[in-house]
């Protein structure tokens, strides 16, 4: 079977499926107006800080100025993931819950494909949500910027395959959870943890070994797209994709969908 | 290798912890057999057939489907209703069954056929979830039939249906097995397997305990029910040679024959010593019997 007709199967699944698309449209609405709504958010910010406006003249932040406008989207965009997250461990919980991935085995789907059509998915959801924060970038860019200069105004582009990977890596993981706990609620919960959980552990080793921080999974999926919002306060940030963060995401991304495939291959289901 | 063989079963185990749930099983099924698996609950009867499908990975042994190491795309030729129906219950049963068909690789044509078989045309554009017991089981031997299957295996698919959807799902069956179908039918409903089985097999806490044709069921040492209106009925029974036991039950006395004895000897017997008979039935051992017998705590495993 091709790959395209894998995820084809998958989304056969989905398509008349109601949840798929509330949560899909929610996640879809979310990143187009938390991204489109920064200017908004620093008037507000402004207006409730004491002295933030005498400071720091709002308008003079260049939020949606072609380049810097690349990072800044993509960093955002970021924070959402979850939102997407929470539908691929609903799709692969579900499947358990119904007992559909035993029925799809004995119609004459092997587990590898089974996998494979969700891998497939989540690679779609990661592109297009790439080429969703690439067009509002464009067109939010084209709004609010002064000028657009050729080729200085497409520093950073590059920050949008290592979104793309980012989205990616974390689904895999949210994929990985889903199969290893085969319940939804448990497993969001789990996924909205372990954040938490890698800030303790970070936090307690950080004396003592702080160059393994940036092995850490989730630290690693962050780690692609960097906070970009301290240039604003006069400081030093880095505006461009390290091959080293790139390489150390889809190492933890194939890990966690080998993982996903042992646990698939080794349990009777 | 045999190429009538459809299905070979070498020393399959299977173990959860410490409970076996199949001890070395050998089987054959051959082409054309309408097969039963007999077996109260828990003899082991879904676990063997989860193996044959690819969901449960055996601890030890082997099978061959068709002659050949069994793979994912056997089967998609193979149709099969594990326990009870498993479908998407927010589609309905058109959109699982072109699901279905997208991974057995079957067309879209078939659906149609598929439907009309079990007669559930009326409803296809319905949700699964609003579907009755009765229309998902149907619905469930569908999506078997999609692909046009070469075996067909059910477990249990008259299991909690009312007298008339077991009746409807018996005559499936049986128009499917005129196909020519090998048919594969765990059940631990007996009166089922008689009457559509050619071949069964009984398996008692994960060993097989016998093998053979339905038809053999029956044969070997008769019983026959005799009543007559002669107070020496009992003494002449009793000294008739070919009898092996007897027994009173109501107004009959029950004579096991031994071997190669039939009820005209016994007819012949009683009147040469001067008994009419006024009843004489040739009673045939029912599979509840023999099942019962093979399940008695003292019979012996087979491999």
């Amino acid at each position: 079977m091709s790959t395209l007709y894998l995820l084809k199967i998958d989304l056969k699944k989905m398509r008349h499926y109601r949840t798929f698309w509330i949560i899909c449209g929610l996640y879809f609405f979310m990143l187009v107006t938390a991204t489109a709504s920064g200017m908004e958010f620093l008037k507000w910010l402004a207006r409730t800080i004491e002295g933030f406006g005498q400071n720091i003249n709002i308008n003079r932040i260049p939020l949606y100025h072609f380049p810097d406008i690349w990072q800044n989207l993509a960093w955002s965009s970021g924070l959402l993931k979850m939102g997407i997250a929470i539908m691929v461990v609903v799709s692969v919980t579900n499947e358990y819950t119904y007992r559909t991935l035993r029925q799809n085995i004995i119609d004459g789907l092997s587990r590898e494909q089974f996998l494979m059509s969700k891998v497939l998915t989540n690679v779609l959801l990661s592109f297009t949500s790439m080429v969703l924060v690439f067009l509002i970038a464009v067109v939010t860019g084209l709004i609010y910027s002064p000028q657009f200069d050729y080729p200085y105004g497409f520093t950073g582009v590059g920050f949008y395959p290592a979104y793309c990977l980012e989205v990616f890596a974390f689904l895999s993981f949210a994929l990985m959870l889903g199969m290893l706990v085969q319940r939804s609620g448990l497993t969001i919960i789990l996924l909205l943890n372990s954040y938490l959980i890698e800030l303790i552990i970070k936090e307690n080793i950080d004396e003592y070994v702080p160059q393994l921080i940036k092995f850490f999974p989730l630290e690693s999926i962050m780690n692609l797209v960097p906070l970009p919002f301290a240039r604003y306060a006069f400081q030093e940030i880095r505006d461009y994709v390290t091959w080293e963060s790139v390489l150390i995401a889809l190492a933890w991304a194939t890990l966690f969908n080998y993982f996903a495939y042992l646990k698939l291959k080794k349990s009777d289901i | 290798m045999n190429v009538e063989t459809v299905l070979s079963i070498q020393g399959l185990t299977k173990h959860f912890g410490k409970l076996c749930a199949v001890n070395q099983l050998n089987l054959e099924v051959k082409r054309g057999q309408v097969f039963g698996m007999l077996g109260p609950n828990g003899s082991g009867k879904t676990t063997t057939l989860g193996m044959l499908m690819g969901v449960t990975n055996p601890t030890s042994g082997s099978f061959t489907w068709f002659g050949q190491t069994p793979t994912h795309l056997m089967r998609q030729k193979i149709g099969a209703v594990l326990e009870h129906p498993i479908f998407y219950p927010y589609l309905t049963g058109q959109q699982n069954l072109e699901l279905n068909a997208m991974i057995k690789g079957a067309t879209a044509q078939q659906i149609d056929r598929v439907l009309d078989v079990v007669e559930l045309l009326p409803r296809r554009h319905d949700k699964y979830r609003t579907y009755s017991l009765g229309m998902k089981q149907r619905l469930a031997i569908a999506s078997a039939l999609l692909n046009d299957p070469i075996v067909l295996i059910l477990d249990e698919p008259t299991n909690g249906l009312d007298p008339m959807g077991i009746a409807e799902i018996r005559e499936l069956i049986k128009k499917i097995a005129a196909d020519g179908k090998t048919i594969i039918l765990a059940s631990h409903l007996l009166d089922e397997v008689q009457k559509v089985c050619t071949h069964f097999a009984v398996l008692k806490r994960g060993n097989l305990m016998h093998v053979g044709p339905v038809d053999d069921v029956g044969k070997g040492e008769e019983t026959v029910e005799v009543a007559a209106y002669h107070d020496d009925v009992a003494d002449v029974l009793r000294k008739f040679p070919g009898t092996a036991g007897i027994k009173r039950e109501n107004q009959h006395y029950l004579v096991t024959l031994h071997d190669g004895f039939h009820s005209a000897e016994i007819n012949r017997y009683l009147f040469e010593h001067g008994i009419v008979a006024a009843h004489l039935q040739t009673k045939k051992k029912s599979l509840e019997k023999q099942f019962l017998e093979i399940l008695a705590e003292n019979s012996e495993p087979i491999h």
